[in-house]
């Protein structure tokens, strides 16, 4: 055993002890174009992050968005979210404490949605309308990792809202966001993740929740969502993938419960499915001028992949996108981006609308 | 405050850490040749290896590259604490001497919605590391 005082010869980078508090945050602008129709300016995000070390094992994260820069009481046009806001109890390399509003760890958007990490304008339409990003709830749960890169996360936190759901956007309005959340039920969310190749990312999650409980007299609408993906990024090359698919059991009574309150049936399904395939390449990594990327993604999505006994699925929700552009980082904290979207569904009658997209983000 | 002092308290006590934080091109061997050199990459939310095993009592550099944003790297319970610098800007590298044992590693720099996340184990161990 050794003994001895600290020799700490330091130059160049000086240490950086992590500020007891401190503020951080990701601003995102865009102009959307869609076909047929006048473009739109829009301040999509403006995030503010705020951490607060109260020790060496316990921390504060608070995450604050508006959406769409501007709130107003009906929520017509932006919102005003919180995000997360969570206490960590940091125990153990591998068994850590989580509680307070967090990210759903379902998928490779919701978790790490930052501007210049991902390609494209929006994000894309599988982590929009089948994993319903950026997804949060009230909750508490354990996170850690052990060996070489296996991480897990496993949550209960407030589930989602059945009776909020739609054919169109799936479970979307269904998220409770934490506003005194119905927490009748506990949903329950999971996710591993396997990082120990250099580069490669696996993850597989699962989130599982009665949803039903707005209904009286009650009855279960069980909601189940599975996930699994993969992301790869070395030097210049960036590929990603993802499989989610969500399975909502009693569809056809929900339908039925909905029909009765709203007066339309809403022609929820019994399963949704979205996956996609995305590769990015920097043909220009390190320069002078920054770096310059392009990437091309397939993504196929269908809201009504599945219907209840007694249901057709209107085929204009079997949908899948190419969506092709590229992003010119000045440098690794701010991205512009350029894409083009286009977007068939199965129908013969209803378009499907392609757009084409600018768009700035960055991070501080 | 009692969680931090005691963590000095132990690194004083059992390790001799040499330290030699500088920014570095990835070509500079300024080092010794028989240093060993671990290399680390960091990029939101991970750090890979997560896991690193070095030999107990001897210098290890450790070299760390950022392949997005700004990240840090800090040992907890020592002085290690570096900022990564971000991509294509070169690498931060560390020169540690521990004693046997466990010892955690963090991001210091808040780098987005997952920072939390980033974290890591060196195990310096009588045996050689790997
Ligand atoms: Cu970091």
């Amino acid at each position: 055993m050794l003994l001895g005082a600290t020799a700490a010869a330091q130059t160049g980078s000086p240490p950086a002890p992590e500020p007891r508090t401190g503020i951080s945050g990701y601003m995102e602008a865009h102009y959307n174009k869609p076909e047929f129709e006048d473009g739109r300016l829009d301040f999509h995000r403006f995030v503010l992050l705020v951490t607060h070390s109260f020790s060496d094992r316990l921390r504060f994260v608070g995450e604050l968005e508006l959406e769409h820069a501007f709130v107003e009481g009906l929520e017509e046009a932006g919102e005003l979210e919180l995000e997360q806001a969570y206490v960590d109890f940091l125990l153990d390399r591998s068994f850590n404490v989580r509680a307070g509003m967090m990210l759903m760890p379902v998928g490779i958007i919701n978790e790490r949605h930052e501007p210049p990490v991902f390609y494209g304008v929006e994000r894309p339409f599988v982590d929009t309308v089948i994993v319903p990003t950026t997804w949060f709830e009230v909750g508490a749960g354990v996170h850690g990792e052990v060996g070489r890169g296996l991480r897990y996360r496993a949550f209960l936190t407030a589930p989602l809202n059945a009776a909020e759901f739609s054919a169109e956007e799936g479970l979307r309005d269904g998220r409770q966001k934490g506003a005194e959340a119905n927490a009748g039920r506990l949903a329950a969310t999971g996710r591993v993740e396997l990082v120990s190749i250099p580069g490669l990312t696996l993850g597989a999650s699962l989130w599982s929740g009665k949803s039903g409980f707005e209904f009286r007299p009650r009855f279960d609408v069980n909601v189940h969502v599975a996930e699994a993906d993969a992301r790869y990024a070395r030097d210049r090359l960036e590929l990603r993938g993802q499989f989610a698919q969500v399975w909502i059991d009693n569809a056809a009574t929900l339908n039925q419960a909905l029909a009765f309150r709203i007066g339309v049936d809403p022609n929820l399904p019994s399963a949704m499915r979205g996956f996609y395939a995305e590769g990015g390449y920097r043909f220009i990594s390190g320069a002078r001028i920054g770096d310059v990327g392009a990437f091309a993604r397939y993504e196929n999505f269908d809201t009504q992949f599945r219907m209840p006994d007694g249901y057709l699925p209107l085929r204009a929700f079997d949908r899948d996108a190419l969506v092709v552009g590229a992003t010119y980082w000045p440098e690794p904290d701010i991205a512009i981006k350029a894409d083009v979207s286009w977007v068939r569904n199965r129908s013969s009658v209803i378009e499907a609308p392609n757009s084409w997209n600018l768009g700035i983000g960055w991070w501080f | 405050m009692v969680v931090l002092r005691r963590a000095r308290l132990r690194f004083t006590a059992v390790a001799l850490v040499t330290l030699v934080a500088s920014l570095a091109a990835p070509t500079a061997q300024d080092a010794d040749d028989a240093v060993r050199t671990v290399r680390v990459s960091a990029e939101r939310f991970t750090f890979t290896p997560s896991e690193i095993r070095v030999p107990a009592d001897v210098p290890v550099r450790i070299e760390l590259k950022s392949e997005d944003t700004d990240h840090g790297f800090r040992i907890v319970g020592t002085d290690v604490d570096v900022v990564i610098p971000k991509r294509s800007r070169g690498a931060a590298v560390v020169t540690v001497t521990l004693a046997e044992g466990e010892y955690t590693f963090e991001c210091s720099q808040i780098c987005g919605a997952g920072h939390a996340f980033m974290r890591g184990v060196i195990i310096a161990s009588a045996e050689d590391g790997e």
